[in-house]
């Protein structure tokens, strides 16, 4: 008997370590109508027809359940198993507005399956079979080199881009199967994946493609099944597998000058504090599905100068050209007019009329410039300016070095002093996709600290400590020796 | 007299075959009649332009989207013309074949009965077969450079879509057909289905965009039998 309890236990530890291997329940639709009333209709509508009240406020919009078809399957058919709808339930789609419903019992998230299911009953009449995989093949040099060769010859550049920025020359045209635009997938940030990122989710969307977008199946369209697995092992190479999000900005002291071209080896040697940024949604106009969702900073100072070496995708470059209403891509810096010892900050979203902040900005076919804002729509040049810098773009990337004098003396300008906690806030652009203005992606306050200078007395110290003990150390040993 | 007689046997021979060939066979049979027909369209031509902004070597600087091709006399292309009350006749042994050539569906409307088809790709570059369907599976596959033909099965009679997801422009239209009594018009609006066990019918013509029109005919064994049909928006 206790053998038995054990053995349940043990079986049921397993289940719980191992999500992928959770039965499939018969959820009972019934049950789940008041749950799908109360949590799912905002979006998907009192139909399931994907026309709720917010949808219309979505990119990618939410699900059309009547017409069946599902992005994230696991199937050789077109329905998706009980088994995808239940994780994409559970486990939400990154990058887009579905979150993940963990927070339900699982009982009733079964339930909400058989609920979904319900609104296309018709397609979902045959059972469903997972679709066989090629034999695995795990990532190497050689395997990665393979993926990258077939990568080019399937051309997934054309939609994600020759680096996978998802800049491909026929992004623009994507279309899903509603007439919606659509945008493909940036290889290089794959926890962006809408159906995961783990080597078996992006094996299993090559082999049998997402469902109602542009995305084709290549099981039939490579020259050998394996090269699923090497496309795989490649694109995994392509990013990291989570953008390690940095808390503060640390600014590295350095004795040499700054090179002002952004693609000098000596900014790659400086390890990136990547800062997520989020939509501006408080004031008009809105910006609810934001182009840019991250800049990585580098950021250095000598005794004249400080440099900001920032990199973020962007899928076009674009100009200013109102007849086609675009606008220019732009980034900016934002910090206090002057360092402040007390908590107060002014207000994040470029300042107010009380508090100004200052901007370092950077705009395509402007250059660098710095300003005096209180709020977005009201932005000042500030006079004789000091900051210089540079940009280059290539496959969906811009990477720009912007600098400034360390001290400034001027009341509009902030001093950068090591050692003390500078607040600093980013606000980026996309003028391909129509962000100008209060349209942009940004992020609150974070902090900038500047590294102070190490001294070289950090290499004769220690020496010298050890050296001393060592020879304290051998003293005694004599002494001992001696009075023996 | 006899002479008579002989007329009159005669005249009666005459009408018996006649009679007997006028009877509806199973087609393919010697018997069967042709239809000729003409679609015409009054309106004019709907072409649009794109400017291509990529594989301009094979793609071209300058995309058409022919939706509504117009010829001399208002002769409509692309119409498929078929019979569907028509029964019998052998299938169609000829395999359908769409080209995707200088990033085009060519022939843009294709007709086929319930089978396989060859999907192929002379460009040298990617494309990708997306269809929308309702009756048969839809289909969204890739075809890159160095697969040069793919077979696809269609098993339901039906008007499927063709797109290519690559070069947005690209449109094609493969009508599976219940029968093998079926024409696409060429440039001048005409096309021809033989082999028409005789008997009443109903001749329908089908445009991607002008949708379907038809008329009532009457198709005599070894004649043929002209019908124009007229689109409208």
């Amino acid at each position: 008997m206790r053998a038995a309890w054990i053995v349940a236990a043990v079986v049921g530890t397993l289940a719980l370590g191992a999500p992928a291997l959770v039965a499939a329940q018969a959820g009972d639709a019934n049950a789940a109508k008041a749950l799908y009333e109360l949590k799912c209709v905002g979006c998907h509508g009192q139909k399931g027809d994907g026309k709720g009240p917010a949808a219309e406020l979505l990119s990618p919009p939410p699900r059309d359940f009547t017409s069946g078809i599902y992005k994230i399957r696991t199937t050789a058919g077109k329905a998706p198993s009980d088994q995808d709808l239940f994780r994409v339930i559970t486990d939400g789609m990154p990058g887009t507005s579905m979150p993940s419903w963990a927070v339900l019992p699982e009982k009733e998230r079964w339930n909400l399956v058989a609920y979904v299911k319900a609104f296309a009953a018709d397609k979902f009449k045959e059972p469903t079979k997972k679709a066989d995989l090629p034999k695995e093949v795990a990532s190497s040099t050689e395997s990665i080199k393979r993926g990258k060769e077939m990568f080019e010859a399937i051309e997934c550049n054309k939609c994600h881009g020759t680096e996978g920025r998802a800049d491909g020359p026929s992004r623009p045209e994507l279309k899903d199967e509603w007439g919606h635009p659509i945008a493909p997938a940036n290889l290089t940030k794959r926890w962006n994946f809408r159906g995961g990122a783990s080597r078996t989710d992006i094996a299993t969307r090559l082999t049998v493609g997402v469902l109602g977008t542009p995305m084709p199946t290549f099981i039939d369209s490579v020259e050998k099944p394996e090269d699923i697995w090497h496309l795989t092992n490649y694109i995994m190479s392509l990013g990291p597998d989570s953008p390690h999000y940095a808390t503060l900005v640390s600014v590295t002291a350095v004795t040499d000058a700054i090179p002002e071209d952004p693609n000098a080896d000596f900014w790659k040697k400086l390890t990136p504090n990547n800062i997520p940024l989020m939509g501006q949604v408080i004031i008009d106009p809105r910006n609810f599905n934001p182009s840019i969702d991250l800049v990585s900073v580098r950021a250095v100072y000598n005794d004249k100068e400080i440099a900001f070496h920032l990199t973020w995708d962007d899928p076009s470059q674009s100009a200013a050209d109102p007849a086609r209403k675009l606008f220019a891509d732009a980034i900016s810096l934002q910090f206090p007019p002057q360092p402040s010892s007390g908590p107060e900050r002014p207000y994040f979203l470029m300042g107010d009329s009380s508090d100004a902040v200052y901007l370092l900005r950077w705009e395509n076919g402007k250059g660098v410039t710095e300003s005096t804002a209180n709020g977005p729509t009201k932005i000042a040049a500030i006079q004789g300016a000091e900051a210089t810098g540079k940009a280059v773009y290539a496959n969906g990337q811009y990477r720009l070095v912007m600098r400034r004098p360390l001290v400034s003396k001027s009341e509009t300008r902030p001093t950068f002093t090591p050692a003390v906690f500078m607040p600093v806030a980013f606000q980026a652009w996309d003028g391909g996709a129509g962000e100008s203005g209060p349209k942009m992606s940004l992020t609150s306050w974070y902090y900038l600290r500047l590294e102070e200078p190490q001294s070289s007395r950090r290499f004769v110290i220690p020496p010298v400590v050890a050296i001393l003990t060592l020879a304290v150390m051998l003293l005694v040993v004599r002494v001992a020796n001696r009075r023996a | 007299m006899r002479k008579v007689i002989g007329v009159l046997l005669a005249i009666a021979l005459v009408t018996g075959v006649a009679l007997v060939a006028n009877r509806p066979g199973p087609a393919g049979a010697q018997g069967g009649g042709t239809i000729e027909a003409t679609v015409t369209y009054a309106g004019a031509p709907v072409v649009e332009k794109l400017k291509v902004n990529k594989d301009t070597e094979k793609c071209g600087t300058e995309a058409t989207i022919e939706k509504v091709v117009v010829g001399a006399n208002k002769g409509l292309a692309n119409a498929v013309v078929s019979v569907p009350g028509a029964k019998g006749g052998a299938p169609k042994t000829v395999k359908n074949v769409v080209d995707q050539h200088g990033c085009k569906f060519v022939p843009h409307v294709s007709a086929m009965m319930p089978g396989e088809m060859d999907l192929k790709n002379s460009d040298d570059i990617l494309h990708n077969i997306h269809t929308y369907s309702t009756a048969n599976p839809s289909i969204n596959k890739a075809q890159p450079k160095f697969k040069k033909v793919m077979a696809e099965k269609f098993d339901k009679p039906e008007m499927i879509k063709l797109t290519c997801d690559v070069h947005s422009w690209m449109l094609g239209w493969v009508a599976v057909m219940p029968n093998p009594f079926f024409g696409v018009t060429g440039a001048d609006g005409i096309t021809k289905i033989e082999n028409v066990p005789p008997g009443k019918y109903t001749v329908e013509a089908w445009h991607e965009t002008l949708g379907k029109q038809s008329k009532e005919i009457e198709v005599k064994a070894g004649q043929a039998t002209k019908v124009a049909i007229e689109m409208k928006k």
